[in-house]
């Protein structure tokens, strides 16, 4: 059967180094995206070549025994998660690792093994029209990417397009979903109110628009002082204080109200750049505002100013459910309701802590580094959003925002202890006073 | 010469058996042939080696052991044609046969070939042997295993499969059909020169699918072309059950020669099968046409006769075709991995209904 093989001349130019029959020194990560209407899970199939699978097997294998455990590969599911920035319409999702399976060291050495991720994001409602991005920003210079959508098995779910950089590290997914919370008209407006969707999208909304909620934040810093020349110096009453931050509070809302219900309703058409853009700029003016009073008193004016604009940003969310004319009043009224609510909620959770924390000698700190913090986020957001380049910006918001409760309870714990503090001084001061009568 | 009547009616009645029984031979269905070769193959074995061959038919781990990767690098399982002797090795070459088409049979030769070429090296062209890797027996026509899920059955379905490096033919055997998928065609190098002929075993995927983009007009080309590098199969070894989204330009955007030209890039991996079962297949796919795309991406400037280093893929309701060469330190015209899949019967597990 052994036919003799006379292997002759002429073609092959320069095969030397052919070696490869399978990959070599390429990290190859091929990436499976399923999307349904409430969530998006991933799959990620991790296979490094002969040479470099040394390198991958380092970084899992931290305490160098030679074996995975579960912890291990655990970790480096985790680590590669973190270098990925998966987001629905601009909106930074927070992945949720759902299983991790790697071969042992042995069999990724022969640059055989596969490493297997699969993780899942929840995607909160939002218009039909919708983008899905995915961003590799793994530090790893010989990776080469494959990303791909599975096609949908919910008709609802329409692929228009896949966009790819050369590279495939950045990823772009838009697609159609139809049957976005569907308008009932025979349960008439208030059921629909009642049905709290739109209330569920709203504070949502502004729990994950963490622009928005910077841009409030930021305003109220300063509410509970006072203007001596060109600086804050002073505390205000208490009742002041409150007055202030109800004015402020109110004025915004009254602002986005009147924009969101006049674009929701079609009355003004915006393009969603500009307003993004000028968002961020809200909260560079009011970050300035928190350093040195650029407009004492008249924050409330401000506050109004600026929540029409971002109220023009809220419509856009609402914008392409298809409700129809009563269903779409009632879905403004809740929508709003919800955004109000989130809103009021975030303002009871952060200004007791606040107007202690004012009385103390700490707060001058607490306001300057707020302040910059806002400001350097909100010129990250400029760049991105004028620019189309990436910053980090969104990243290091996300975070905070996912441990925001821990945040407010800490600060409450800080400030409690500032004001005790001070609380004990000054009764220590008066103490002698009080004695000599 | 005066023919007389007896003799005429004797000379018909002769011609008339012969015929009948050719005709009786070509109605014995193609199945028959095929469980037939199996049981002759089956019967030259040992016990022993009849144990490594066959598996059962709902062994999934044997029905999908197949990879694109040396034999030593992932374990294949069965019985491979260097365990065999000379009289095993023609049967098992002769159920092969009966399986495939001749132009099938020819793709499967060159690949085995090209595998040896691989191991011994071409001294005139600088391929070392073991194509530079440390001398092994890594690769070699001979590291091909056979494997047979199910006893050989003309009602109940049953798999032959043939495969190591480079290649993993999976054809499922139902009643009078006959699937091919999914199955991996691939080649290193995919372009030698053996008894003085230049032999590409993939050049014809090469170059058809070639010639349909090249019929492509600028405005079929920007939807055709994905901008970005492709470093592997998307759907390769491992990767069953799966439906990516299609993309690239669809077929209703096309004229009908251009989708006569897809529908002849299908045929060089629907045709490997045998006729009767690839003209059932292509009837199928063409009944398709309309929902298939083709999606294209890497160089554009090909020549007919040399292998493209562009990958393309064929992606229909029924099928998934991907051509993917692999730049893995190389030349990636001489080495290219293609696969061939039908998404709603991979292994023929929902045979369609006639």
């Amino acid at each position: 059967m052994m036919r003799s093989l006379i292997v002759a001349a002429t073609m092959l130019l320069s095969l030397v180094g052919v070696a490869s029959a399978h990959r070599l020194d390429e990290y190859l990560q091929a990436t499976l995206i399923t999307v349904e209407k409430d969530h998006v899970q991933l799959s990620m199939r991790l296979i490094p070549g002969v040479a470099v699978a040394s390198t991958i097997i380092t970084n899992i294998d931290s305490n160098s025994n030679g074996r995975f455990s579960p912890a291990e590969q655990q970790a480096y599911a985790e680590r590669v998660l973190r270098d990925l920035s998966l987001s629905v319409d601009g909106h930074r999702l927070i992945p949720k690792l759902l299983s991790v399976t790697s071969p042992q060291p042995s069999d990724l050495r022969d640059g055989l093994g596969e490493i297997h991720i699969e993780f899942t994001a929840v995607l909160p409602p939002g218009s039909a029209n919708r983008r899905i991005t995915l961003e590799n920003h793994t530090q790893f210079l010989r990776a080469a990417y494959l990303v791909n959508a599975l096609a949908p098995t919910d008709p609802d779910i329409r692929i228009l397009s896949q966009t790819r950089n050369e590279q495939q590290s950045s990823y772009q997914l838009d697609y159609v979903q139809s049957g976005i919370a569907p308008p009932q008209p025979s349960h008439g407006w208030l059921s629909a109110v009642a049905a709290g969707n739109l209330f569920q999208l709203g504070m949502h909304h502004i729990a994950e628009g963490t622009d928005h909620l910077l841009f409030l934040l930021v305003l109220l810093l300063p509410a509970p002082l006072l203007v001596y020349g060109s600086r804050w110096s002073g505390v205000a009453t208490m009742r002041g204080s409150l007055l202030r931050i109800l004015k402020i509070v109110t004025a915004f809302t009254i602002g986005h109200s009147i924009t969101l219900a006049l674009a929701a309703l079609g009355f003004v058409h915006v393009p969603s750049r500009p307003i993004e853009v000028l968002i961020a700029v809200s909260i560079l003016v009011s970050a300035i505002h928190a350093l040195r009073p650029c407009f004492p008193g008249k924050e409330a004016w401000i506050a109004a100013f600026f929540g029409l604009i971002h109220g023009l940003a809220f419509a856009a969310t609402l914008n392409q459910l298809g409700l129809a004319r009563w269903d779409r009043i009632a879905g403004i009224l809740s929508f709003n309701l919800g955004i109000e609510t989130m809103q009021l909620v975030v303002v009871a959770a952060t200004m007791p802590s606040l107007i202690l924390m004012s009385r103390s000698r700490a707060y001058p700190a607490l306001r300057v580094t707020g302040a910059l913090f806002a400001g350097l986020a909100s010129i990250g957001w400029i760049t991105e959003r004028l620019f189309n380049l990436h910053t980090p910006v969104n990243l290091v918001l996300d975070t905070l925002a996912h441990h925001a409760v821990w945040i407010a309870a800490g600060l409450f714990l800080i400030s409690l202890a500032s004001w005790l503090d001070v609380n004990t001084q000054n009764q220590a001061a008066s103490f002698p006073a009080s004695s000599t009568t | 010469m005066k023919l007389r009547p007896t003799r005429f009616i004797r000379t018909s009645a002769a011609l008339a058996v012969v015929w009948l029984s050719i005709t009786a031979a070509t109605a014995q269905t193609t199945t028959t042939k095929i469980v037939t070769a199996a049981n002759t193959f089956l019967s030259t074995l040992d016990a022993k080696q009849r144990q490594t061959v066959l598996f059962a038919y709902d062994d999934e781990k044997q029905r999908t052991r197949w990879s694109n990767l040396p034999v030593k690098m992932v374990p294949r399982a069965g019985l491979s044609i260097q365990e065999m002797n000379p009289t095993q090795r023609t049967a098992a070459m002769a159920l092969l046969r009966s399986a495939l088409s001749a132009r099938g049979y020819e793709k499967v030769q060159q690949i085995l070939d090209g595998d040896e070429v691989l191991k011994v090296g071409d001294p005139a062209s600088g391929l070392a042997p073991g194509g530079g890797a440390p001398p092994n027996l890594m690769f070699g026509k001979e590291i091909f295993y056979f494997s047979l899920l199910g006893m050989p059955s003309e009602s109940a379905p049953w798999m032959l499969q043939f495969g190591g490096h480079h290649l993993a033919l999976n054809i499922t055997i139902a009643g009078a059909q006959g699937i091919l998928t999914p199955t991996l065609t691939a080649a290193q190098p995919a372009l030698y020169n053996l008894n003085g002929k230049t032999v590409r075993p993939l050049g014809q995927e090469s170059d058809k699918g070639l010639a349909l983009f090249n019929t492509l007009d600028d405005s079929q080309k920007k939807q055709a072309i994905i901008g970005s590098r492709m470093a592997d199969l998307v759907l390769g070894p491992g990767q069953d059950g799966k439906v990516i989204q299609p993309e690239g330009v669809k077929a209703t955007a096309m004229t009908d020669r251009q989708r006569a030209m897809m529908l002849d890039v299908v045929s060089e991996w629907a045709d490997i099968i045998l006729e009767s079962a690839a003209a059932t297949r292509m009837a199928q796919l063409k009944a398709d046409i309309n929902e298939t795309w083709f999606a294209w991406s890497g160089p554009t400037d090909g020549v007919a006769g040399k292998n493209i280093a562009a990958y393309y893929r064929i992606q229909g309701p029924h099928v998934v075709i991907e051509y993917a060469p692999q730049p893995l330190g190389g030349d990636p015209t001489l080495h290219v991995h293609t696969m061939y899949r039908d998404p709603t019967n991979d292994y023929g597990r929902s045979p369609v209904k006639k």
